[in-house]
């Protein structure tokens, strides 16, 4: 333990700045990711453990389309779109068929999915990792803000994924997609009996889900080392992040992924070797306190 | 990517491996002696985060076997090579052995595990009395702690201790010369990590006195995001950096950290930088890192290992890793045991590998020699040097003899209780 | 239920018999160890399912418990040397306590909550393991080897008598099971799992009833712990980390919850598959992965359960103007 650390850096500015948006850099990618979690479970009642692997082809379609066309919004562009479509494809022939069904049925379909996409990824680019290297427009020095440091990717990474929750928050709250899912997610059966097509509205929910962590798998790749079996950490931590803010909550999950990412920069100084256990230690507690995370509805 | 001939049991071969290991479990070399073929057991890793440890350590076990058979085998017998994955997991490392023994008639066992696993294997070694090599496994206690010794099992790979001998040589010396006294540290939390810097800090200081650690970050081993240790070390403002990070989590840390301007900031020591898959994987190498040599074609800058190196690059496509050096060295031994041995039985190779010095081109004298009182490589090619982000990589390697590091590494292990 | 008790009895010694005369028949030592494997693993996994089949709590942390036991088995056999029963006796003791302090908050959660609280608390033991490195090694586990003092003439260091050992501790702690499964507690537990709101106006302690069982299925997870640590020789954190409870939920998903022998089933399932497939295919990911897709989309169910189900369709069937609802009863697939 490291107190020392922590309070110096808690009464310094330039510490804080650097500290707190190191926290929201962490926190937008699993949030990015958690959204699609906390979407598939609160329409279609499904803990999807495939959900890290779209985040891994994301980050490998990512670095193919960057070399080759060296261009970054291509890159992710075509992370989220490729994503996206491989979503389909996996709900269409596999998630269908295990709707309403077992829960560990579900898991195990989930598990072996993973599997087969873990192995797909090392067949076609190779056991060994890789790296995409930082696109030229963000290599470029740090900015000082009131001390503290903060490149400038990372900021684009912050600005981009708080759009995106902006952009998602207001198509739930406002559009009729997002009415119906948010009915859906109330009650399936009234939604289908009012004539809504729910294979279709399901297939739609997935692919979003996918498109986005496609998106984060875009975002991370110029700073992370690819390799088969990446989505694995990022899903573990996506799923505290959707418990503590409840599962089926937007705003939960952005919550979440800011709390974690503090715990871990903050952790790191005053705790540098229980920051895993403290970010478990944060979910026990909320499942304790409030079983149904900070935003969610009560478990029914 | 070449295929490794997969060996799938036939019926026959399984009754006949089974037979063999009836009533011999302590001995399972001397019941199938008479077979042409000698099977040598593989355990490694080749699935996950971590596959190339076992690709690349097979690629060049095979490579060097092909040579061995082409000139007879060993005690007249060819190798066959049967590689099986662990995943990682030590249990399965444990199993894996002992069924590549057991039921697969392998009569030797050469352990490309990482270090958990090499622990379990180490286990399986001491249960079964099964001549055993372990490739990969760094930690020094492995070797070095006699309560862990078996006559049966020996280590062909560096070791913590003697990279630190030197990294802390290297990086003192500069300290001195520049005036670096504050140093942090970022590594990975687990026991390689921990003691391979607690190893090289000791050295460090011991050389350099005015030296000291005023920041240490231990980010878990395959942690995806080193922003937090990045930030952290950012705030204490060292001179200097240290980090035993490898693989994809140090080429992660270099991308991450980059971006915040970090090697601009202080000097960075990472020992395991100069492997090609590194070195090549990161697009905006930083020029000007520190690094220990893993595996490189021009250190030791002899005719011998840069042909070795080409040799494999031709045969696989991409140059050797750290862990294809220690495998080929090890195929080297055995062959060579076997040949002073005159025998394929695992006891007589042990008895005939114990102080046995083989001509080798990783050697730093061109000698590699297999330590009789604790059964570890020693004379291997180690050295510390300044990185370049294009070939060569490292143009300049600097040593520090072998007595030199005997000394030191003989007061460690006093200090250990090891000795 | 005496005479299914003395029927379970037969059926347990029976099993035991025929594994005891397997190595009459094989040399092979790959099957015996295979079957260490298979007892170790068993056990887990048939602990797991008094909660998943039986109590209808589904735990992701299970692991917790068959790490403790390798753990406390091999630091207690490193540290004092005590015999070998005492030492199993005392490592399900210290499981116990465990269980009922890690059970006294978690049983209060329903499904997915009980799941993901149950995963935590497996977490915090798992990084308490790596952290406490003076007493369990950290990360590179328990090493040195653990000492196996002979007992009663029996010396577990000799791989066949350990293979012996195991078979009888597999089929010992399963008739053990099977008789919790089948005693006054195992209905009150169906009764609880199918509906707790009418269990409770019954008179039942529903949250004892659950935290009794959460404490039971600890326990003789602890034993398969115990017979893991004897087979490897050491412990590993990797037992306690998640993905062990993991590997314990798709055996109880292969073999079946319904039917008690389910999770039995599963074992040898899945040791099967993954050792035959690590074996022959570089790929494995891919080749397990399509094995196990075909599994649940196309049976739907544990092989047990499907195969249960199946006879007594045919059952149903055969007597055409029988009772159809018993028949559909049972085709539901819950533990009975």
């Amino acid at each position: 333990m490291d107190l020392n650390a922590l309070t110096e850096c808690l009464v310094s500015t330039s510490c804080m700045v650097t500290q707190v948006t190191s926290g929201f850099i962490i926190g937008m990618l699993l949030f990015l990711v958690a959204i699609g979690l906390t979407l598939i479970f609160g329409v279609m009642k499904i803990v999807n453990f495939t959900h890290g692997a779209f985040y891994m082809i994301g980050a490998y379609l990512a670095m193919t389309v960057f070399q080759a066309t060296g261009s970054y919004t291509l890159a992710l562009l075509g992370a989220a779109i490729g994503a996206c479509l491989f979503g389909v494809v996996v709900e269409r022939f596999f998630m269908q068929r295990i709707y309403g069904g077992n829960v560990l049925m579900q898991l195990l379909v989930c598990y072996a999915l993973v599997l087969i996409l873990d192995d797909l990824v090392r067949i076609i680019w190779g056991p060994e990792f890789k790296s995409m290297g930082m696109p030229d427009a963000f290599r470029v020095p740090p900015l000082f803000i009131m001390g503290g440091i903060v490149p400038p990717f990372y900021l684009f990474l912050i600005a981009a994924a708080l759009a995106i929750a902006v952009v998602a928050g207001l198509a739930i709250a406002r559009t009729r997609f997002g009415k119906t899912i948010r009915a859906a997610a109330h009650n399936p059966s009234m939604v289908s009996v009012l004539g809504i097509n729910t294979g279709l509205l399901f297939t739609g929910v997935f692919a979003l889900g996918c498109l986005l962590a496609g998106l984060a798998g875009g975002l991370a790749a110029p700073v992370r080392s690819l390799t088969p079996g990446m989505g694995f950490s990022i899903l573990i931590e996506s799923f505290i992040v959707t418990v503590i803010g409840g599962m089926g909550s937007i705003l939960g999950a952005l919550v979440g992924a800011v709390l974690i990412g503090l715990i871990r920069t903050f952790g790191a100084l005053g705790f540098p070797l229980f920051t895993e256990a403290l970010m478990y230690l944060a979910m026990a507690v909320v499942l304790i306190v409030k079983p149904s995370g900070l935003f969610g509805r009560e478990a029914t | 990517m070449t295929k490794t001939p997969l060996t799938s049991m036939n019926r026959r071969g399984f009754l006949a491996a089974g037979a063999a290991a009836a009533g011999t479990v302590s001995m399972p070399w001397v019941a199938s002696a008479q077979a042409k073929t000698i099977k040598v057991g593989f355990p490694t890793i080749l699935s996950g985060r971590v596959a190339q440890l076992g690709t690349s350590s097979r690629n060049a076990a095979q490579m060097e076997i092909e040579k061995v058979n082409a000139a007879g085998g060993i005690g007249g017998r060819t190798i066959e090579l049967v590689v099986r994955d662990t995943k990682g997991q030590p249990q399965e490392a444990a199993r894996v052995a002992r069924e590549l023994v057991n039921s697969d008639g392998c009569e030797l066992l050469i352990d490309a595990e990482a270090s958990t696993g090499a622990f379990a294997v180490h286990e399986v070694a001491r249960d079964l009395g099964v001549l055993c090599i372990h490739t990969n496994s760094e930690t020094s206690s492995l070797s070095a702690d006699p309560k862990l010794k078996l006559p049966n099992a020996f280590r062909c790979a560096r070791q913590g201790i003697h990279d630190s001998v030197v990294g802390g040589t290297y990086a003192a010396e500069i300290a001195n010369a520049k005036n670096l006294t504050r140093w942090a540290t970022c590594s990975p939390d687990y026991a390689y990590g921990r003691d391979t810097t607690a190893e090289f800090v000791m050295y460090l200081k011991q050389f350099a006195p005015k030296v000291e650690v005023i920041s240490e970050a231990w980010p878990k081993i395959f942690q995806p995001d080193y922003t937090e240790a990045i930030t952290k070390i950012l705030q204490a403002k060292p001179q200097a950096l240290y980090s035993c990070l490898w693989g994809g989590d140090l080429t992660s840390f270099i991308d991450q950290a980059a971006i915040y301007a970090l090697f601009t900031q202080m000097q960075f020591y990472a020992v395991n930088m100069a492997d090609y898959t590194a070195l090549t994987a990161v697009k905006n190498l930083p020029a000007g890192i520190h690094s220990g040599n893993r595996y490189i074609k021009t250190f030791p800058s002899t005719p011998e290992n840069a042909a070795w190196g080409d040799a494999y690059k031709a045969k696989y496509g991409e140059y050797p890793t750290n862990w294809s050096w220690q495998n080929a060295l090890a195929i080297n031994f055995l062959a060579e045991a076997a040949k002073k041995a005159n025998s394929a039985d695992g006891k007589k190779i042990a008895e005939a590998l114990r102080g046995l010095t083989v001509k080798s081109p990783f050697g730093a004298d061109g000698t590699v020699t297999m330590r009789a009182e604790d059964q570890t490589i020693v004379g291997y090619a180690v050295g510390w040097g300044t990185t370049i982000p294009k070939e060569p990589y490292v143009p300049e390697m600097k040593s520090v003899p072998w007595q030199r590091i005997f000394e030191l590494e003989t007061a460690w292990k006093k200090s250990k209780g090891f000795a | 239920m005496k005479s299914q008790a003395l029927r379970d009895g037969l059926f347990g010694l029976a099993a035991f018999l025929i594994l005891a005369a397997l190595p009459l028949v094989t040399t092979s030592s790959a099957l015996i160890d295979f079957v260490i494997r298979c007892a170790a693993l068993g056990l887990f996994a048939t602990s797991l399912n008094l909660l998943v089949g039986y109590g209808g709590m589904v735990s992701f942390g299970h692991g917790l418990f068959f790490g403790m036991g390798a753990y406390s088995f091999g630091i207690i056999m490193q540290r004092t040397g005590m015999p070998i029963p005492l030492a199993i006796l005392l490592t399900m003791a210290v499981a116990a306590i465990v269980a009922l302090v890690v059970g006294a908050i978690c049983v209060r959660l329903k499904e997915i909550y009980f799941a993901f609280v149950t995963l935590a608390f497996q977490m915090l033991v798992h990084s308490m393991i790596i952290a406490w490195t003076p007493v369990t090694g950290g990360d590179q586990g328990l090493r040195g080897g653990i000492p196996r003092p002979s007992f009663l003439g029996i010396n577990l260091a000799d791989q066949k008598q350990l293979y012996l050992f195991a078979a009888a501790l597999l089929v010992v702690g399963l008739l053990a099971m099977r008789h919790i499964v089948s005693s006054p507690f195992g209905y009150t537990l169906r009764m609880v799992r199918d509906n707790p709101t009418r269990a409770g106006f019954l008179g039942v302690d529903v949250y004892r009833t659950r935290l009794t069982a959460f404490v039971l299925a600890g326990v003789f997870a602890s034993l398969g712990g115990v017979v893991m640590s004897l087979f490897v020789s050491g412990a590993y954190p990797e037992f306690a980390f998640w993905t062990m409870s993991g590997e314990a939920v798709f055996i109880v998903m292969l073999g079946g919850t319904a039917a008690f022998l389910g999770p039995m089933v599963g074992t040898v399932l899945l040791l099967l598959l993954n050792d035959f497939v690590t074996r022959v295919a570089e790929h494995h990911g891919l080749v397990l992965g399509a094995v196990i897709l075909l599994f649940a989309l196309g049976l739907r169910k544990g092989l047990l359960d499907f195969a249960l189900d199946w006879r007594a369709a045919r059952r149903t069937r055969a007597q055409a103007g029988g009772d159809k609802a018993a028949g559909a009863d049972k085709m539901q697939g819950v533990a009975t």
